[in-house]
C-alpha cells in the first residue's frame, strides 16, 4: 500500500481558521484512494527533514504566534528551501504563505524576514486601506478549475517574476486587491489566502494535491486517480 | 440630583410606562429619550448602585443570571440587563426600569460585550469586573484573542479601584500590567500530571518568554494549571478553588468549592466555570455558602442554551454552538447523555453566526463517532459544508442532508430515536425555534 507522509508545520501555533481541515480532508480522500497517511507535527526547535515528508501544511496564525514562529522558521530555512526546490508538495495559507516569501513589512515599517524560498513579498495594509474580508472565487487556467474560499487578511502580497498566481480573481480581492491574482504556485508549492479551509471547499484541489505528492514520491509507479473517480 | 437629570429620568420612565402599558413591550427607546435630555443621566441613575459587569467570549449570559440569583439571596434590590442590551441606551433603560428603593444595598449586574466594555467604563464606574474566558470567536468580528483581551482590559484600567474577578485557569488573564486587585477562581481537583494542550489549541504561548506552556492539569482547551517551563510565569494562587468534581452529567453537576458542596442544574464542564465565577462574586460580597448554593440551584436554562422541546414523542434539546471551544464542550456534554440519540447539525453563516464557517474544522466532530448515534441530519444555509465536515469525521454512513429548513421538523419526527440533540449556530437556532412555534411545539 502506498503512503502519504504529512508534516504539519507549526500546527500547534499556526492553526487559526480551521487550517487543520486541509489535513483532515486529505486524509479522508487518501483513504478513498487506498493510500495510508502518517502525521507529524513539526514546531519550535524541531528539525525539519526535507526527505521525510510527501506533503507539508503551513497554516496561518495570530500575530503574536506568527512573530514567534517567524524567528524559529529561519532555523529551518535551508531544509524547507530544499524541500520546495526538489518539488515537494506544500500548501501554505495566509501567514504561512507570507513567511515563505522574502519579507513582510508591518504597519509601522518594520521588516520581518520570510525565508525567501519563494520570491513574493507582503506589506501590511496602509492606513487608508481596509482589511480584505469576504468570499472569493478564482479560476486556474492550467487546471481549468474554479476555486472558492473566504479571505480575511490585512497584508498585501505581490508575486515575483518566477511565480504564478493560484488563480485569477472572478470575485473578491485576492493577493492585493489590485493585480487580479490570488495565491501562488511555484513548482509544487501552493500558497493562498483562502480559508474555508481551501481543500474542504475545493475537494478537487485536495485530490490534485494528493496526486502531486504521490507522483513526487513514487514516480511512474504511481497512477494518478482522477477526482471524478473518488468523489 | 440636577433638575435636568430629574427631567431626563421622568421622561425616560414615563415613556417606558407608555411603551409597556400600551404597546406591551419595553425597549431601549426610553434610554434614548432620557439621554437626549441629559447625556449624563447615567451618572445620576447609577449613583447608589454596586455595579458588576460580566464579559468574556463564552458564558456571559449564564454567569450574569447566576450572579443575580446568588446576590438575590441576600440583597433584594438587583437589576440586570437583557441579553444584547449592552449599549449605553440599553443600560440607561435597565436603570430606568428599576423600582424606587429607599434603603438597602442596590446591585446592577450587567452583561457587556467584549468590544463595548471600554466605552461603558467612560460613563459607569463598576465595582467588579468578571472575566469569564477568552477563546477564538468569530474572527471576522473580534479578531485575535490578544486583541480581545486588550479590549476588555481597558475596562478595569479606566476604574483602578475595581476588583477583577477572573478565571485563574486562563493564561491571558494573568496580566501583571493590569494593576487592579484580582480575585481568581479555578479548578484544583486533580493530582498534578505533566501534560501539554491539544495541538490545535489557541493561546498556549507564554506571554513573557514565548515558550509553549505546560500544564499540571487541563480542564479543557487551554484552561488549567499552566506553567512556563522556561520562566516563572504560572497560574496565580486561586482565591476560589474547586477541589472536587463529584458528579457531572449532561444536565447537572455537583462539586465542592472551598469546602462547600454545590449543585448546578445545567450540564457541561464549561458551565461549572460559569458557576465558579458566580460563586466567586458571591464570596467576594460575603454571601454565606448556603445562600450561594440556594441561588445556584435556582438557575434555569437560559433561552436557547440546552432548551428542551417536546416534538410529539421526541425530546429535542437545542444546544447553541458558535465557536470551536464552545462546540467541543457541547460535544463533551452530550457524550454524557443516555444513548442512543439523534443529532441535527445546523450551520448558518449570517453576521450573527460568523460569516466565515471554517471554524467547524477546528471542532472535534470526530467525537460523535464514539457515541451511539443512529442518524445525523445536516441543515442550514451552509449544509454542504457541514455535511462534508461530518463525512470526514466518519459519520458518512448515517448522514441525511436536508437543504430545506422547513422540512427539518418532519425529519426530526422520523428519526429512529427518542432523544435528539440539535447543535445550531445562533440564527439557525432562532429559525428553528420559529419553526417550532409555527407548528405549535413552542409557545
Amino acid at each position: 500500500m502506498k503512503e502519504l507522509r504529512i508534516c504539519h508545520l507549526y500546527g500547534n501555533l499556526m492553526n487559526t481558521y480551521g487550517d487543520i481541515g486541509n489535513i483532515l480532508v486529505m486524509e479522508y480522500y487518501c483513504k478513498k484512494m487506498g493510500i495510508t497517511t502518517t502525521y507529524d507535527l513539526i514546531s519550535l526547535e524541531d528539525d525539519f527533514d526535507p526527505n521525510a515528508y510527501d506533503f507539508v501544511l503551513f497554516g496561518g496564525g495570530q500575530d503574536y504566534e506568527q512573530s514567534v514562529i517567524a524567528k524559529d522558521l529561519q532555523t529551518k530555512k535551508a531544509p524547507l528551501t530544499t524541500y520546495i526546490e526538489n518539488g515537494g508538495a506544500l500548501l501554505a495559507v495566509c501567514g504561512g504563505y507570507q513567511l515563505l516569501g522574502q519579507y513582510y513589512v508591518t504597519a509601522d515599517g518594520t521588516k520581518i524576514d520570510g525565508i525567501g524560498a519563494l520570491s513574493h513579498y507582503t506589506r501590511s495594509q496602509a492606513e487608508n486601506e481596509d482589511r480584505l474580508i469576504g468570499n472569493v472565487k478564482i479560476y486556474n487556467d492550467d487546471f481549468k478549475e474554479e476555486y472558492i474560499g473566504f479571505e480575511n487578511h490585512g497584508g498585501r502580497t505581490y508575486l515575483g517574476d518566477d511565480e504564478k498566481p493560484l488563480g485569477k480573481i472572478l470575485e473578491g480581492n485576492g493577493n492585493n486587491g489590485t493585480d487580479g491574482g490570488e495565491g501562488v504556485i511555484y513548482k509544487n508549492t501552493f500558497g493562498t489566502y483562502f480559508h474555508g479551509p481551501i481543500l474542504a471547499r475545493n475537494e478537487n484541489l485536495a485530490v490534485r494535491m494528493i496526486n502531486i505528492a504521490m507522483k513526487q514520491r513514487y514516480g511512474a509507479e504511481y497512477t494518478e486517480i482522477p477526482f471524478e473517480d473518488v468523489k | 440630583m440636577s433638575f435636568k437629570g430629574q427631567m431626563a429620568m421622568m421622561a425616560g420612565k414615563s415613556s417606558q410606562w407608555f411603551l409597556r402599558t400600551f404597546l406591551k413591550r419595553g425597549s431601549s427607546l426610553p434610554g434614548k429619550i432620557a439621554l437626549k435630555i441629559d447625556p449624563n443621566v447615567l451618572e445620576e441613575l447609577a449613583k447608589d448602585y454596586e455595579i458588576i459587569v460580566v464579559t468574556g467570549t463564552n458564558g456571559k449570559t449564564l454567569t450574569t443570571s447566576l450572579i443575580v440569583n446568588i446576590l438575590k439571596q441576600k440583597y433584594p434590590h438587583i437589576i440586570t440587563n437583557p441579553t444584547g442590551a449592552n449599549l449605553k441606551q440599553g443600560i440607561v433603560a435597565t436603570f430606568l426600569s428599576a423600582p424606587k428603593v429607599k434603603d438597602g444595598k442596590k446591585f446592577a449586574v450587567l452583561e457587556i460585550d467584549e468590544a463595548t466594555l471600554k466605552n461603558v467604563t467612560q460613563f459607569l464606574q463598576p465595582n467588579v469586573f468578571v472575566f469569564t474566558n477568552i477563546f477564538r470567536d468569530q474572527l471576522d468580528r473580534y479578531g485575535e484573542i490578544y486583541t480581545t483581551y486588550k479590549l476588555i482590559a481597558e475596562g478595569p484600567k479606566n476604574v483602578p479601584s475595581a476588583t477583577v474577578v477572573a478565571n485563574g485557569d486562563t493564561p491571558l488573564f494573568n496580566d501583571s500590567s493590569l494593576k487592579n486587585p484580582h480575585y481568581y477562581y479555578g479548578f484544583d481537583h486533580l493530582p498534578d500530571g505533566e501534560q501539554l494542550a491539544d495541538a490545535n489549541t489557541d493561546g498556549v504561548l507564554c506571554p513573557h518568554c514565548q515558550h509553549i506552556l505546560h500544564y499540571k492539569m487541563i480542564t479543557y482547551a487551554n484552561l488549567g494549571k499552566y506553567y512556563c517551563p522556561n520562566c516563572d510565569f504560572q497560574r496565580p494562587a486561586l482565591d476560589c478553588r474547586l477541589t472536587d468534581l463529584e458528579e457531572i452529567t449532561n444536565h447537572s453537576s455537583s462539586f465542592v468549592v472551598d469546602g462547600h458542596s454545590y449543585q448546578l442544574e445545567v450540564g457541561g464542564l464549561y458551565n461549572i466555570y460559569n458557576a465558579l465565577a458566580a460563586i466567586a462574586v458571591g464570596k467576594f460580597y460575603d454571601i454565606p455558602a448556603e445562600q450561594i448554593a440556594k441561588g445556584l440551584q435556582q438557575s434555569k436554562n437560559v433561552f436557547g442554551r440546552q432548551e428542551v422541546i417536546q416534538v410529539d414523542d421526541k425530546e429535542v434539546t437545542i444546544m447553541l454552538v458558535k465557536n470551536p471551544v464552545g462546540l467541543n464542550q457541547v460535544l463533551d456534554t452530550i457524550a454524557l447523555a443516555p444513548q442512543p440519540f439523534g443529532v441535527v447539525s445546523l450551520l448558518n453563516d449570517k453576521y450573527a453566526d460568523g460569516i466565515d464557517v471554517s471554524w467547524i474544522w477546528d471542532g472535534h466532530y470526530e467525537k460523535l463517532q464514539e457515541m451511539e448515534i443512529p442518524q445525523v441530519i445536516t441543515g442550514g444555509k451552509r449544509h454542504k459544508d457541514m455535511t462534508l465536515r461530518l463525512k470526514v469525521a466518519g459519520l458518512e454512513d448515517r448522514l441525511t442532508e436536508q437543504p430545506e429548513f422547513a422540512n427539518l421538523i418532519e425529519n426530526i419526527k422520523e428519526m429512529p430515536c427518542q432523544r435528539i440533540y440539535v447543535l445550531a449556530t445562533y440564527t439557525a437556532m432562532l429559525e428553528l425555534r420559529q419553526l417550532f412555534k409555527e407548528k405549535g411545539y413552542l409557545k
